[in-house]
């Protein structure tokens, strides 16, 4: 399975490999047991053996307020994405293709390190005064903050690999800059649009800090409904693995997809590999 | 006795068999080239002697012990790389000498080696430098001092000139050339520019689809070529073929005249005859003479190369001195006499010479 | 106005709206006794907030967590994603489905995975002290001693994907050529390892490096959903600190001013990394 050159050397990543799959696969495989346990055996660490139930799964998806958070999540996490994109596109070709714009680069990647610590404080303070927290917009906005430099950061990694002859060409066929830009070179980078995107998407379906504390009641995205799921009081195993699956099946497939353009982007032009 | 020596060395890529039992013994001391078009092998072969990649099949010897099965670093070995494959993070000095550090030498037993190689090279002033600060030339000798600092049992290079600009090749061509009569050390060099080929070679192996066409001087490949493909691929500009049939007076019948006395050639035997546009000398038509309109001429300086068709529309080409270039005029016919001995005869089906 | 601007002008109106304006704010938050609950009686207090969180004992505290936290798992991270990226290069079977798997822990959201190892390790509930148990290990994943530690594993788990993912791509992106070298050059695997990998991974291993030490610093998903802090402050993090003070306290002043000390951290240790990393590369007389 491996090319080392001695057998023992093969031996030993054999095992390596099998130990860290299993490392790797042992929380998805129990969470998901959980997940069909007859809730009167939910908890229990002992038990593997047992008659499968949907109920838990019936219980999150028909009588809970689960589906409305997935919905929740879904809706925040397109609008940022989608708002991400569209300014996002645009700046990065700037960064990558007009002098001046070195230094713009990298407070992209600054901005991408802001602790949301910062940021929180001033959100929640604004959406109390505009009476909207609880509201899907604030959250949108908050996510702006972290999803909008990291698309960008992505693209310009993109858009740097385009060959600056290409809308050249373009130019000298007649387009403007402009429509060049999006008639031309847009379509040429849109596996990166895509990878972008995705992980845009991920990265906001995924918070829970913005997300705790500038939601509630109705507008609650999907991991804070995980989160409440244990409280002081207690915890329905069952539900909340039901309610974990659903938040980490989408994802795990997105970035299933994503994976080989995933380097380039976080590299973002700075890494040359 | 042969220093290094490959028997029946057979290679597969996956379904693919790039090397088909190969044979080759090569003397100590000697400057042997292998010499073929790209993916006959050549590069394959200098990568099993070197131990890079595993045979399929066969044994390797060198100095007399089977390597076969052995590593790289277990064969004594230095190899230049067509890329140069210096270690970018190191320095030219660190470079020169990691192969004695990767043998535990004392630090300043590599020192005193590195720096003798580089003096041999005019490197020194480059010893500190990094690969990335260096021209081609430079990173070139780098290269080479990296692989006599080791003094290694047989040295291999890999199309090592193939990235320098035509003027540096031809001078450090001449510079390989010295080396080797300095440091009198077994070397394999692998490269696909005849012109290399012939003037560095003790021995030339010319090699095609993973075979081996032909051993031999620069001389025996150049006026010897045992199969056409030798003959086509050795010689600038390249070598006129004519298709021809044996008659049973020993004579050859081609569309361009008849050729006598090759008492080799049955009657019937379909063979194409060589001749070297060098060999072509102007005379009057007859037999064993080649006739053609002038078609083109191009003027090298002394001598020039006229292009000519003949009456049956077959294009050959004829080197001529200055003074019967001036007198040759376009779509005026000219005939040709073959030099004493210098026509050669193939077999048309197994390419083979006759 | 010039062509390149109107393509940044969209991005910079919404970075001032959700960076620029909320970062000025915070400063001016900073500067004030700004309490949730006397939102009438905002007051100027010039830096004595600065002076009391950089001489609270919880703010210190919560600092040292934090930087305990990300030393202790980036270098875990570092080690075992170069070690797995390595071995994922040498694999030739099963390629693609193994290393999918192995990133897998990376997207999925971190409080479902602070909630998955908080009953995984539970003393009572958790099937992994449960099994240890029985071969007589006992051990208390989230007492005072390992609780801080355990979060550390945690992010292990999830994050040394990350680590994998930037290691693989470096160094499937490496020349062949020196490699070859190398083994003509008789040089053992270690010495190969240690005098051409590593050197020639360097840009790419402080890049990894410094994203996840950043993303690091921002830990607070498994200290919520496990521990809250707890036990006592020993796993109190600088994020679940600003937390507390902003949203349980209501001292926004103070949350804000925390906020900022904690970037200049940040910033101190990233510029140390990069110069600590480039000094080593330095030959002497390089050009």
């Amino acid at each position: 399975m491996f090319s080392f050159s001695t057998r023992p050397a093969r031996i030993a990543a054999f095992f390596a490999i099998v130990l860290a799959l299993v490392v790797v696969l042992f929380p998805f495989v129990w969470v998901f047991l959980e997940s069909i346990k007859p809730p009167s055996l939910g908890g229990r660490p002992d038990v593997w053996v047992f008659p499968p139930t949907g109920d838990n799964w019936n219980n999150v998806l028909f009588q809970s307020d689960v589906p409305s958070n997935i919905l929740n999540s879904f809706f925040v996490a397109f609008a940022t994405v989608a708002i991400a994109l569209l300014v996002g596109c645009p700046a990065a070709y700037a960064f990558s293709r007009f002098r001046g714009y070195h230094g713009a680069r990298y407070s992209i990647l600054a901005a991408e390190m802001m602790p949301p610590a910062i940021l929180i404080l001033p959100f929640f303070l604004v959406l109390y005064h505009l009476q909207m927290i609880d509201s899907l917009a604030g959250v949108i906005a908050a996510h702006l903050s972290f999803v909008v430099p990291v698309v960008t950061w992505f693209m310009i990694g993109f858009f740097d690999e385009v060959p600056r002859d290409l809308e050249h060409q373009a130019m000298v066929d007649g387009y403007t800059r402009f429509q060049a830009f999006y008639k031309v070179i847009l379509p040429a980078v849109r596996p990166g649009i895509g990878a972008a995107g995705v992980f845009g998407f991920v990265l906001s379906w995924n918070d829970l800090f913005y997300a705790l504390l500038l939601t509630g009641g109705e507008s609650r995205t999907l991991p804070v409904a995980i989160a409440g799921y244990w409280t002081f009081r207690g915890v329905d195993m069952g539900k909340m693995a039901v309610a974990i699956l659903i938040a980490v099946i989408p994802v795990l497939i997105l970035s299933f997809f994503i994976q080989k353009h995933l380097v380039r982007g976080i590299g973002g032009g700075a890494v040359k590999y | 006795m042969s220093y290094v020596s490959l028997k029946s060395v057979r290679k597969k890529f996956g379904a693919v068999e790039v090397l088909k039992g190969v044979y080759l013994d090569i003397g100590r001391h000697q400057f042997t080239v292998l010499l073929g078009p790209s993916g006959c092998g050549k590069s394959t072969t200098l990568r099993l002697v070197a131990g890079l990649e595993p045979v399929s099949d066969g044994q390797i010897f060198i100095d007399g012990q089977d390597v076969t099965m052995l590593e790289p670093r277990e064969r004594d070995i230095a190899m230049v790389f067509q890329n140069y494959a210096l270690y970018p993070t190191m320095t030219v000095e660190q470079n020169m000498g990691f192969g004695l550090k990767a043998k535990n030498v004392p630090a300043s037993e590599i020192r005193t080696a590195v720096h003798k190689a580089a003096d041999l090279l005019d490197i020194t002033p480059l010893l500190a430098r990094k690969p990335g600060a260096l021209s081609g030339g430079q990173q070139q000798r780098v290269a080479i001092g990296r692989a006599i600092v080791r003094q290694p049992k047989l040295f291999l290079f890999d199309e090592p000139l193939s990235n320098l600009d035509a003027k540096l090749r031809v001078e450090t061509r001449a510079e390989i050339l010295n080396l080797h009569k300095r440091l009198n050390a077994t070397t394999i060099y692998v490269t696909h520019d005849q012109e290399e080929a012939m003037t560095m070679a003790d021995r030339i192996v010319i090699m095609n689809q993973g075979v081996i066409e032909q051993e031999g001087t620069p001389e025996d490949v150049f006026f010897h070529p045992a199969s056409r493909m030798v003959a086509a691929f050795i010689g600038s500009p390249v070598m006129n073929f004519f298709d021809g049939v044996g008659t049973a007076d020993g004579n050859i019948e081609t569309p361009v005249g008849i050729f006598k006395g090759f008492p080799q050639v049955k009657a019937g035997q379909k063979v194409e005859i060589g001749i070297r546009p060098d060999d072509l000398l102007p005379a009057e038509p007859g037999d064993n003479t080649v006739t053609g309109q002038v078609q083109l001429s191009e003027l090298l300086g002394v001598r020039a190369i006229i292009h000519l068709q003949t009456e049956n529309g077959s294009a050959f080409k004829a080197v001529v001195d200055h003074e019967i270039y001036r007198e040759m005029k376009l779509a005026n016919d000219a005939s040709f006499t073959v030099r004493e001995g210098r026509l050669h005869v193939f077999d048309s089906q197994s390419g083979q010479r006759l | 106005m010039q062509l390149k601007h109107r393509f940044v002008l969209p991005l910079a109106l919404v970075l001032s709206a959700v960076m620029l304006y909320p970062v000025a704010f915070s400063a001016w938050i900073s500067l004030h006794d700004y309490r949730l609950t006397r939102l009438n009686d905002v007051r100027w207090v010039g830096l004595d907030n600065y002076t009391f969180i950089a001489t609270d004992p919880g703010f210190l505290n919560a600092m040292g967590n934090t930087i305990t936290f990300v030393i202790g798992a980036v270098t875990l991270e570092l080690i075992l994603g170069l070690g797995l990226a390595i071995l994922l290069q040498r694999l030739v079977r099963f390629q693609n489905f193994i290393r999918s798997t192995l990133l897998a822990p990376m997207f999925i959201t971190p409080i479902a995975v602070g909630l998955m190892f908080r009953f995984l390790l539970n003393s009572e509930l958790g099937v992994i002290s449960h099994y240890l148990g029985e071969i007589g290990i006992s051990i208390d994943w989230f007492g005072p001693q390992l609780a801080l530690f355990s979060i550390i594993l945690i992010d292990v788990w999830q994050w040394t994907p990350f680590m994998v993912l930037m290691f693989l791509a470096g160094l499937e992106s490496l020349p062949k050529a020196p490699f070859e070298a190398a083994r003509i050059d008789g040089a053992s695997a270690w010495l190969t390892f240690r005098s051409v990998t590593l050197p020639m991974l360097r840009p790419v291993i402080t890049v990894a490096i410094i994203i996840r030490a950043l993303d690091a610093f921002k830990v607070f998903e498994y200290v919520f959903a496990i521990t809250r802090g707890g036990p006592g402050d020993a796993t109190e993090t600088i994020m679940y600190y600003i937390y507390q003070a902003g949203f349980r306290f209501f001292r926004m002043g103070e949350a804000a001013a925390a906020a900022f000390l904690l970037i200049v951290v940040i910033l101190v240790l990233v510029i140390a990394l990069v110069k600590a990393t480039k000094s080593n590369t330095e030959a002497p007389n390089d050009v």
